[in-house]
């Protein structure tokens, strides 16, 4: 008996001592992260007088926090807009790059093309080529489609960058999946067509998931395309809105810039992170296999 | 505009003051819809779209005068008309994007990088309009043709300019026994002083735009010119240059710290804001900050329009100016709004709390707007006297375009101050301005 | 017509044309080859073109533009070979650029292989918690990064900054004006290594999740394998992780590497390539000599420098990944 407790209590303290030593060994990764985003809140609810006392301290306040910043930002800059914006923008580039990358992920993965590999290298290519000269020949291509200044046109362009991406995440998605599936439908008399819609993509909607996320993500990354063909105020997204009308010349309004960053940044991490766990099998299915 | 001509009054039946201020009195009675109604608008323009691109200005309250003008004019005019800003430095991508997509704005601001030269092509002959503003007005300053002109025609209607004077701390200097500087080695003599009590200066030593303002006041003070008049030789390797160039190392040395290494447009303005800056040289954006976020140093602050140099005092302008592209479907209101916005300058400047300075003579006449009524600034409204340009002596043309955006001056003083031997950094600043202009003559 | 197929179960439909019986010269077109075929390039189409008119095209007009003499102004200019290449090689500050470029990306990238792959591992580890951290974890990814960088900005100020407010009151440096206060963007080291660290704060946690998903895909029984056989951790984390994680760390680090060569927005909001060069990199000389300075042609000629180079590596690490699977 004695033993037996012996032994419980020696497991309690060696998990005590696990768990004691990873959080450490994670405490310095914590602060990096998360230390700015903290930073940046605090900043949110500062006073604008109270962010240039050099003697207060910047991690709490000298003079009242307030909810001004929050306030500016959605009476007297069209921050609504630009979060809806955001969401729409990202929403209509992930149908089209899930659309397009989904067929192409599965040709490139399990039909043997010729040509499969040069084209899955061709799809590194596309991001060697910078958009700081791209986005002038693309001008041309927004403003025949007459979408100039229109949320629209980012819709068009980004898909420029998620595509590539998306579609080598879902090859590797594909590749996991067992032809057996694939043979047992098709000798079902389902055709390819139908195996890929009614077999291969319902067991592959975590990588699906996947790709929306990232291309969600990568979305909201960009400035050059927006700052380029998106010059209406409440046509911007988020980060073009927040760059151009929270910086005036000299004066930064550092507190609505903060908030604007974090109240669009936060709840897409959340999302993102519900999604980790198919996100970490899809990559790992996608170099792997 | 006859029945609104100010009256006429005999000089012997009033006193001088009298006729000032009726004279006076009969301008500023003219309300802006006053002034837009005796204007014939063409009835042409009635139910058309006019887009505007303009900067992000940095005295937020003109921009609220300015959207409200914008909209007031439309109304008026029967205009539909829309005002997008942007920040200045983001101005030229999208007017590179625009010419590509051949669609955009119809009139556009050139918010001191000035475009003219690279796209004079593709804009509209605006000469009549321009010639007409100057007849008006009494005459553009000659740098003003600089840059609206290509080849003696005008593409370009300039707006007004930015003047960058020098902003001071009077208590400061007093506690090291000085007054007002008037010159470059006092603001030297008074940093390497206060640097010891804590209260150095700060100049940019960084690629941003203030940087390249700066340094070039410095410059053309010692005499410095970049290129000859014509723009086409480049005469910047010379004594004075060399000396410009020791003298900023040497006021770096004694009245500045490390961080001006790091500054952005917006730091000079923070420095001062907080207690520490000694004095800086900005524009008065800086001043009315102050004023809202430490009213106690605001008290104490002053301003000199320049300080003078060996080779005299320059204080070096950022223009601004109005351009219309070709493939605008909206030229006649475009130029209808410039006339507008021309005609409303003394309210323009009131709005700016006297940051635009005119590029027009006629529009000198003091007092002027919010200048002639602050005891600080009133001495900036003989500004234009000793205003000059980047590319001074020789006009703003794409090669003296491209030495700013490429921040070589900067980098050139950067080096000197950093310790770099100043034949080395010569030769390579001299060389690198070379083989830009170069470049442009052979295109 | 039966195929032999390199690996896999034979395609679908060949069977039924052997058991179908009637096996004779059928066109190519007809066969299930030529099915596949098209059923595949059908499927490939939206993707191939969509990038192709969009990304394709314009990057052929780039290469026009860097070999022509083309301002903003007049982008149809003449053909100038490749004098805009020479140009660029003649520019002092061009080998400033690409010596910063690539001293960037390889630290950035080294730096976050590490950081991500000790954190992997600790992620890797049950414990209680582990959601929530990774939650906070992926923030700084989500963030938009011209948000984000422009917090930074505010975090590295010469006068303000919250990090080195944090330090002197540690003790580990002086007080504001004293030498040892850092200016973290203004002194040259420093300020490369600056505007690299914003750009690992950022990327470290995509690497971390990248690896995770490498460490998690190794079979156990393969590891339990290994320590039976009397392995040391080191021996097994050399010998049979390395090996088996590699292809995931290659593709997330070519791909990431691509993501951070292109990338102009850290370096143009925190420096914009000062003082005096420290931190210019490849897409802020481009973009300030090209689009803010006029001169298209060199300016697409000094941001296209690198693909030549890049084009072969990728190409050779990706061929070389390929046989490393069969």
């Amino acid at each position: 008996m004695a033993a037996v407790m012996g032994t419980a209590r020696t497991h309690r303290h060696k998990e005590l001592r696990r768990h004691a030593l990873i959080y450490l060994g994670l405490a310095p990764f914590l602060v990096l992260a998360v230390f700015p985003i903290f930073w940046m809140a605090i900043t949110a609810i500062k006073q604008d007088a109270d962010l240039y006392l050099m003697d207060a301290v910047p991690f709490w306040f000298r003079q009242a926090p307030t909810w001004k910043n929050f306030d500016f930002l959605f009476h007297h800059t069209s921050y609504g807009d630009w979060i809806v914006n955001t969401m729409l923008i990202s929403f209509w580039v992930s149908a089209i790059t899930i659309l397009t990358a989904v067929p192409a992920g599965y040709a490139l993965a399990r039909l043997r093309l010729p040509f499969a590999e040069n084209l899955g290298i061709g799809i590194f290519m596309t991001y060697l080529v910078p958009a700081i000269i791209l986005f002038i020949p693309l001008a041309r291509v927004v403003s025949t489609l007459d979408l100039q200044d229109s949320w629209w046109a980012l819709v068009v362009v980004y898909p420029t960058f998620t595509i590539p991406f998306c579609t080598w995440l879902l090859m590797g998605f594909f590749k996991t999946v067992p032809f057996e599936i694939e043979e047992a439908a098709m000798v079902d008399g389902c055709g390819q067509l139908g195996a890929l819609l009614r077999v291969v993509l319902p067991v592959s909607w975590p990588g699906v998931i996947t790709a929306i996320i990232f291309s969600f993500t990568l979305s909201m990354q960009d400035f050059l395309y927006s700052l380029a063909f998106v010059a209406v105020s409440d046509q911007k997204p988020v980060p073009l809105g927040v760059a151009t009308e929270l910086i005036r010349g000299d004066i930064y309004f550092w507190g609505s810039l903060m908030a604007g960053a974090l109240l669009v940044g936060v709840p897409v991490a959340i999302v993102y992170n519900l999604f980790l766990d198919k996100f970490i099998s899809g990559i790992t299915g996608a170099a792997i296999k | 505009m006859s029945e609104r001509r100010p009256a006429e009054t005999h000089p012997t039946t009033l006193s001088r003051r009298g006729f000032l201020t009726t004279a006076g009195g009969a301008v500023a009675g003219l309300t802006l819809a006053d002034m837009l109604a005796a204007r014939q608008a063409p009835a042409q323009i009635k139910g058309t779209n006019l887009r505007l691109l303009i900067w992000s200005h940095y005295v937020p309250a003109y921009d609220v005068w300015f959207d409200k003008f914008a909209k007031e004019w439309g109304d008026k005019n029967g205009v539909k008309v829309r005002v997008d800003h942007m920040p200045h430095l983001e101005l030229p991508a999208r007017y590179a994007a625009e010419f590509a997509a051949g669609a955009g704005h119809d009139l556009m601001y050139y918010a001191g990088q000035i475009l003219t030269g690279q796209y004079y092509r593709n804009l509209v002959d605006v000469s009549d309009l321009a010639e007409g503003l100057g007849k008006k007005y009494g005459g553009w300053l000659d740098a003003a043709k600089s840059a609206a002109q290509v080849s003696g025609q005008w593409y370009a209607v300039p707006d007004f300019f930015i003047s960058i004077p020098v902003l001071w701390r009077k208590d400061l200097f007093a506690s090291v026994g000085m007054g007002e500087p008037k010159t470059w080695e006092d603001l030297r003599k008074a940093a390497g002083q206060l640097k010891a009590k804590g209260h150095p200066t700060g100049m940019q030593f960084s690629h941003c735009n203030d940087a390249n303002h700066n340094w070039r006041a410095l410059m053309y003070c010692y005499g410095v010119k970049e290129t000859d008049p014509t723009g086409q030789n480049i005469m910047i390797d010379s004594k004075e240059m060399r000396e410009a160039l020791k003298f900023a190392k040497a006021m770096y040395d004694e009245g500045m710290t490390p961080e001006v290494f790091s500054w952005d447009d917006a730091s000079d303005n923070r420095f001062l804001a907080s207690g520490v800056a000694s004095w800086i040289h900005d524009a008065i954006s800086a001043f009315h900050s102050t004023r809202l976020t430490n009213p106690k140093v605001f008290e104490q602050t002053f301003v000199v329009p320049e300080v003078a140099g060996p080779g005299g005092t320059w204080n070096v302008g950022e223009p601004n100016v109005w351009a219309i592209w070709k493939f605008s479907k909206n030229v006649p209101a475009a130029k209808e709004f410039i006339q507008g916005l021309a005609d409303s300058q003394k309210d323009a400047m009131q709005a700016s709390l006297g940051y635009n300075m005119p590029f027009l003579r006629g529009q000198y006449t003091k007092p002027m707007p919010y200048l002639g009524n602050d005891a600080k600034l009133g001495k900036l409204q003989d500004q234009e006297k000793i205003t000059a340009f980047l590319g001074f002596p020789g006009p703003m043309t794409p090669p003296a375009q491209e030495v700013v955006t490429t921040f070589i001056i900067p980098d050139m003083f950067t080096r000197v101050a950093r310790g770099g031997p100043i034949e080395d950094t010569m030769k390579w600043g001299v060389g690198e301005i070379r083989r830009i202009y170069a470049k442009h003559k052979a295109s | 017509m039966t195929q032999a197929s390199p690996g896999g179960p034979p395609p679908p439909g060949s069977i039924s044309v052997a058991i179908g019986g009637r096996v004779r010269d059928t066109s190519w077109w007809r066969t299930p080859t030529a099915r596949r075929y098209l059923f595949g390039y059908t499927l490939l189409a939206p993707a191939v073109l969509y990038v192709g008119l969009l990304v394709g095209v314009p990057f052929a007009f780039s290469l026009y533009l860097a070999m022509s003499d083309a301002s903003v102004g007049s982008p149809v200019a003449r053909f100038v070979g490749i004098e805009n290449f020479k140009s660029a090689l003649e520019n002092a500050v061009f080998y400033t650029a690409v010596r910063n470029t690539l001293v960037f990306t390889i630290g950035a990238g080294i730096l976050k292989g590490v950081l991500g792959t000790t954190l992997a591992f600790l992620l890797l580890q049950p414990f209680k918690g582990r959601k929530v951290v990774r939650a906070l974890l992926v923030i700084p990814f989500t963030l938009p990064i011209a948000v984000s960088v422009l917090g930074w900005k505010w975090m590295f100020d010469s006068q303000f900054s919250v990090i080195n407010w944090a330090l002197s009151r540690l003790s580990l440096i002086g007080g504001y004006g004293s030498p040892d206060w850092p200016v973290w963007l203004g002194q040259p080291g420093l300020a490369l290594f600056s505007v690299m660290f914003v750009n690992v704060w950022r990327g470290f946690p995509f690497s971390a999740i990248v690896l995770l998903a490498g460490l998690t895909s190794v079979p156990p029984e393969v590891l339990d394998a290994a320590k039976v056989d009397g392995a040391s951790f080191m021996q097994r984390f050399r010998k049979v992780i390395v090996p088996m994680i590699a292809p995931i760390l290659f593709i997330g680090s070519a791909f990431d590497t691509v993501f951070t060569l292109s990338d102009l927005s850290i370096v143009y909001l925190l420096t914009n390539g000062g003082p005096d060069g420290a931190t210019e990199i490849l897409p802020t000389l481009a973009y300030n000599t090209g689009i803010r300075g006029g001169a298209l042609g060199r300016g697409a000629a000094i941001s296209l420098f690198l693909f030549p180079l890049l084009l072969p590596a990728i190409v050779l690490l990706l061929r070389t990944l390929r046989r490393r699977q069969y």
